[in-house]
């Protein structure tokens, strides 16, 4: 029995020897499908890997309070803060009752205005955020030079500012000529004394981070806030942190006013829009499967014309009709396997060349489904030739030429 | 061992019937050493495979050892032709992708169940009493007549059969080597017992067997 199935694939390869390249063009179908759609699930789970790393980055315990939309939407971070005239404004006195709550280990205001900022003849386009000194804790900034502003800077509304890699490379060249400098941002005049690291949010990495006491001087005199950035103490309480902001608002303002948002729900939300463009494209690509079968099924029928005396042969030395058919199916499944093994190295191959700049990758599933449909191909395409060689009578297919 | 009563075959050629063999009743016994001689077209081939039960007849039955054919699945009869049969053909019949030895194996494939041998080392001894050993790791179209021949006898011999059919085995061989074929049919009847059916349209083949069955337009008859 063993001997019976290292002899049928003996029997497959010895035949693919022989058609080197009829063999290698018709398991290019399936190579091709294969490949394809291997890169399509290693696209889709790369970029869900990238969103969810970005929302890690983010903190899954930070919640973001900001005035209602009136339509229950959200956006990222800063975005959607302007649109958002007629609204209500936060200011101090929501503060302060925020800062009782149990839940939170930080709670930090935002005030954020974008204006033309200049430093030594340059200038440039940027937001201002006023904020306090936990800003760079609740979001997981990391300072590359100098420091964070603290506490007595906020009290004392002095004048200094914290700024983002990106935009310190736009007005100094560099991170580390930043400190020390001073930036202009209308009447304002903030020296620099940190720089902190790219978060990949355009909108903070072109922004310079002020207390928010020194905003009250020149660009905030009216002490309005657009959001609070909440650091939960952790990942468990968020539900009930949620609840206690929402409880602590609603003294003062409608259900509608204001809205609470928990940026890591975007994850999940951002990964079913992936999954469903995913398998649309997997779809697609699938066609090219079904074409590579179809290209299997005709070459396996003129395999089976060709090998008709064969077929006569091994009737008559003792083969049954079941014994032909499984040759004939083995040989198609092990065609359509070949080119998905193909299919795969290429894909595996491409996935480690591009993974430096994408995160692409490949995982067992796909791994499995480019093994396991290209058998299931080369059975379904397989079976009808394989039939037609089962059925020839003996005798026809030994007299034949 | 195999008998044959009344047994017609038919083939069609749209709406013309070819009666290929008709009302043939014949016993082969064990052991046997006999011949089917006719003219080209007489219907010799498709008796033997009548007999081989690679075909199944239009009407009439075949018995093996007293049981009725017909009454057999694919599977039995294949088990069959695969332990109890060994075929010879005019043409040899090898699978040229496969080598001598490669070839010469093949039937153990099939087998239900467990070999009662070691099939490499039976296939080699034979080889080795044929004379054709030393071309076990050759391709056929890579050896002589002859030699292809003998390959296809070691084929036909390596599960051990009762019977070995033989269509034409001479006919692509000149003299010499068809005559030494002869003779290897011959021993394996002489030395070791299997049943031998020649067929043949050489008198002077058939004439070498013990007994012969005439064919003539499908019919058996008395006299050539
Ligand atoms: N598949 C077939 N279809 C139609 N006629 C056939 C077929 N096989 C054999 N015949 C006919 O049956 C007759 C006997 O053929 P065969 O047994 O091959 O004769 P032989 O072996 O004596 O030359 C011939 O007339 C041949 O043409
Ligand atoms: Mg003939």
């Amino acid at each position: 029995m063993q001997n019976g199935v290292i002899h049928l694939i003996k029997t497959a390869f010895s035949d693919f020897k022989r058609n080197k390249i009829r063999t290698f063009l018709t398991s290019l179908g399936i190579m091709i499908g294969v490949l394809s759609v291997v890169m399509l699930l290693a696209l889709g789970l790369g970029l869900k890997n990238y969103l969810k790393q970005q929302f890690e980055d983010l903190g899954t315990n930070l919640l973001m309070v900001i005035p209602g939309s009136g339509f229950g939407g959200g956006g990222s971070l800063g975005q959607g803060f302007t649109s958002l005239a007629g609204s209500i404004r936060f200011d101090d006195r929501d503060y302060r009752s925020l800062k009782r709550l149990s839940t939170a280990r930080y709670v930090v205001p935002g005030h954020i205005e974008s204006m033309t900022l200049e430093a030594g003849g340059t200038t440039k386009t940027a937001s201002v955020q006023g904020v306090s000194e936990d800003f760079d804790e609740v979001f997981n900034l990391e300072v590359i030079s100098g420091e964070f502003f603290d506490s007595s800077d906020v009290a004392s509304s002095a004048k200094v500012c914290v700024i983002a890699e990106d935009l310190s490379k736009d007005l100094f060249g560099d991170v580390e000529s930043a400190i020390g400098k001073t930036v202009h941002a209308k009447s304002l005049r903030v020296r620099v004394v940190g720089v902190v690291k790219n978060m990949g949010d355009p909108e903070q990495d072109n922004s310079i981070m002020v207390p928010y006491t020194t905003t009250y001087l020149t660009l905030n005199p009216d002490k309005e806030f657009l959001a609070f950035y909440i650091g939960v103490s952790n990942e468990e309480m968020i539900k009930e942190s949620i609840e206690e902001i929402e409880e602590v608002l609603l003294k003062r303002y409608e259900e509608d006013e204001f809205e609470v948002i928990e940026p890591s729900k975007f994850l999940d939300a951002f990964s079913q829009i992936l999954n469903a463009v995913n398998a649309v494209l997997i779809a697609i690509g699938s066609i090219s499967l079904i074409v590579g079968g179809i290209g299997i099924m005709n070459i396996m029928y003129a395999t089976v014309t060709e090998r008709t005396k064969e077929v006569g042969i091994r009737r008559a030395i003792g083969a049954t009709e079941k014994n032909i058919l499984i040759q004939f199916l083995v040989e198609s499944t092990i065609l359509s396997l070949l080119g998905g093994l193909a299919g795969l190295s290429i894909a595996g191959l491409i996935v480690i060349l591009v993974s430096q700049f994408f995160p692409l990758e490949i995982n067992i599933l796909a791994v499995s489904l480019s093994l396991g449909i290209p058998c299931l191909i080369g059975i379904t395409f397989g079976v009808f030739p394989a039939k037609k060689a089962a059925n020839l009578t003996p005798i026809e297919a030994i007299r034949s030429k | 061992m195999i008998k044959l009563q009344n047994v017609c075959k038919s083939y069609y050629l749209g709406e013309e019937e070819v009666k290929a063999v008709c009302n043939a009743t014949l016993e082969i016994k064990a052991k046997e050493y006999v011949s089917i001689l006719g003219t080209s077209g007489s219907g010799k081939s498709t008796l033997m495979y009548l007999i081989g039960l690679l075909e199944q007849p239009t009407s009439g039955k075949i018995f093996l050892d007293d049981q009725d054919v017909s009454k057999l699945s694919d599977e039995e009869l294949s088990h069959i032709r695969n332990r109890t049969v060994g075929f010879v053909f005019q043409s040899f019949n090898l699978i040229n992708r496969f080598t001598v030895l490669e070839n010469v194996l093949l039937p153990t494939h099939y087998l239900k169940g467990q070999l009662d041998f070691d099939p490499r080392k039976r296939a080699e001894d034979l080889l080795e009493k044929f004379g054709i050993l030393e071309r076990k790791h050759f391709f056929p179209n890579k050896i002589s007549g002859g030699q292809q021949q003998r390959v296809a006898m070691v084929r036909a011999l390596i599960m051990n059969p009762k019977i070995i059919l033989a269509d034409e085995p001479t006919g692509n061989l000149d003299s010499k080597t068809g005559s030494e074929i002869l003779d290897l049919m011959e021993g394996l009847n002489k030395d070791f017992g299997v049943t031998v059916v020649l067929v043949t349209h050489e008198k002077a083949v058939a004439r070498r067997t013990r007994r012969q069955i005439y064919i003539k337009d499908g019919l058996i008859v008395d006299k050539y």
